[in-house]
């Protein structure tokens, strides 16, 4: 019979070892994130790889899709294209005339900002965080903090960037928050996720903000990580309860965040970016114009 | 010494490697609480066939492989799984010798070690809420186990790793 632990260390030893060395990189996390980019990068074909068999169904779906259905459904795409090229003439006529009237501001105007459609690649994620994966890493340009938005609205920001691939950590995460403003008054809030995908809540409203069910929020741009003006989330519930001293506001997001396939990667406008900085000096804070407007509302 | 040459290693990472991606393969939304911990059965495997080869250390490599992989919190499958593989190879004798189901039963309950584990980690460096749902893969391991086990013995004796 061979000795069994002829050589080598002890597995106390071992253990000690292994735990010590898991402590330091449960600490230094994230300081480490070049490392993880760059084993990132080295496993994504495996990402890759795992995710033919979803792409081998969707592929079959569509190819096995009958001739009827897809008349239906071209009719369907054309009715819709309809509908918005009728929207979008209108909006062009109010985007010139917006920047016909910014310009007599001398506000900055609006630039036309990059956009990349990235589909999200069946891969399993941290069961403890809402992420998805994109088929598009820094080799496309990606870049960790860039804003993702879907056909409805914000989905999330880009937070780990590799080679091919990338991860997006969506609006719902619990560690997630995004400044918004209320399209009706302009009020500026926060909303953060709950860790539930279709909840969100608003930190530190006060009782006074006037804030109603049914109100949309779009991203108000402050923070200079979301461009502005992308709808996020419509308020649910607005509970002001005697024995708490901020409402309790919560929002659902409009991005179907449970079944997104197709995404916008955005790449705000440089320029346009540090100009609104520039705004931002100029003008008041946020909590100065909260106080205002609880006084307006008094 | 010379009887002690590594045989087959190739296969080994290769499971690994094939355990590494049915733990990240897509699954159905009904289904994917239940999904097993393909890389961790594979890794007890090894640790209980050939604890002089493939022990904690190894384990704690996979571990920050599949911690970068799910883009978790760096180290923290790294822990867990040195802890259960820790067990494992303290125990391997004994557990090369239970009958199948109390092999599986002995699994299942390492399973549960490893979730609870990352749940408390998790919970002390971030946010969790605690979910019973934690326990669904134990279940699901302890199922799959003697199949795991079936065909990772036949791989071993088909290409002589030792």
């Amino acid at each position: 019979m061979k000795p069994i632990f002829a050589r080598g260390i002890s597995n106390q030893f071992r253990l000690t070892l292994a735990i010590i060395l898991s402590v330091i990189l449960i600490v230094a996390n994230n300081r480490l994130d070049p490392v993880r980019k760059s084993v990132s990068s080295v496993l994504s074909p495996l990402q890759y790889v795992a995710n033919v068999p979803g792409a081998l169904l969707d592929w079959s779906a569509e190819s096995l899709a009958t001739r009827s259905m897809l008349t239906k459904q071209n009719k369907e795409l054309l009715r819709q294209q309809l509908m918005m090229s009728e929207r979008l003439q209108r909006f062009e006529h109010l985007r010139q005339e917006n920047d016909r009237l910014r310009a007599l501001l001398g506000s900055p105007v609006h630039m036309d900002s990059k956009k990349v459609v990235a589909e999200v690649m069946e891969v399993a994620s941290d069961p403890y965080h809402q992420y998805v994966v994109l088929n598009h890493g820094a080799m496309s340009g990606v870049f960790v903090g860039q804003p993702v938005v879907d056909a409805q609205g914000v989905v999330g920001q880009v937070v780990q960037v590799n080679e091919l691939t990338s991860r997006v950590l969506l609006i719902s995460d619990a560690t997630h928050g995004i400044p918004v403003r209320v399209t009706r008054n302009d009020v500026r809030l926060v909303v953060k996720g709950t860790g539930v995908l279709d909840e969100l809540e608003l930190s530190y409203v006060s009782k006074s903000t006037d804030i109603r069910v049914g109100d949309l929020l779009v991203s108000s741009g402050l923070g200079n990580r979301f461009p502005e003006g992308y709808p996020v989330a419509r308020v649910m519930s607005v509970v002001k309860d005697d024995g708490q001293s901020y409402a309790n506001v919560i929002a659902q997001p409009l991005a179907a965040l449970d079944r997104i396939r197709y995404l916008l990667l955005i790449w705000p406008d440089e320029q346009e970016q540090s100009l609104k900085t520039d705004e931002l000096s100029s003008t008041e804070t946020p909590l100065e114009s909260q106080k205002q407007n609880s006084e307006v509302s008094q | 010494m010379s009887m002690h040459i590594a045989n087959g290693r190739w296969v080994v990472w290769l499971s690994f490697l094939v355990a590494m991606l049915f733990q990240i393969m897509p699954l159905p939304d009904l289904v994917e609480p239940w999904r097993p911990d393909w890389l961790l059965l594979v890794i007890i495997y090894w640790a209980m066939a050939l604890p002089h080869r493939y022990n904690i250390l190894s384990a704690w490599l996979l571990g920050v492989l599949l911690d970068i992989m799910l883009g978790a919190h760096l180290g923290i499958r790294a822990l867990s799984i040195s802890l259960v593989v820790y067990v494992v190879v303290l125990h391997f004798q004994r557990l090369r010798n239970f009958p199948m189901w109390q092999q599986a039963l002995m699994i299942s309950s390492l399973i549960c070690l490893y979730h609870l584990v990352i749940f408390w980690v998790q919970f002390v460096v971030d946010t969790a809420t605690f979910d019973v749902r934690l326990f669904l893969p134990a279940i699901s391991c302890l199922i799959i186990w003697p199949w795991v086990f079936w065909i990772l013995r036949r791989v071993r004796r088909l290409y002589k790793v030792r």
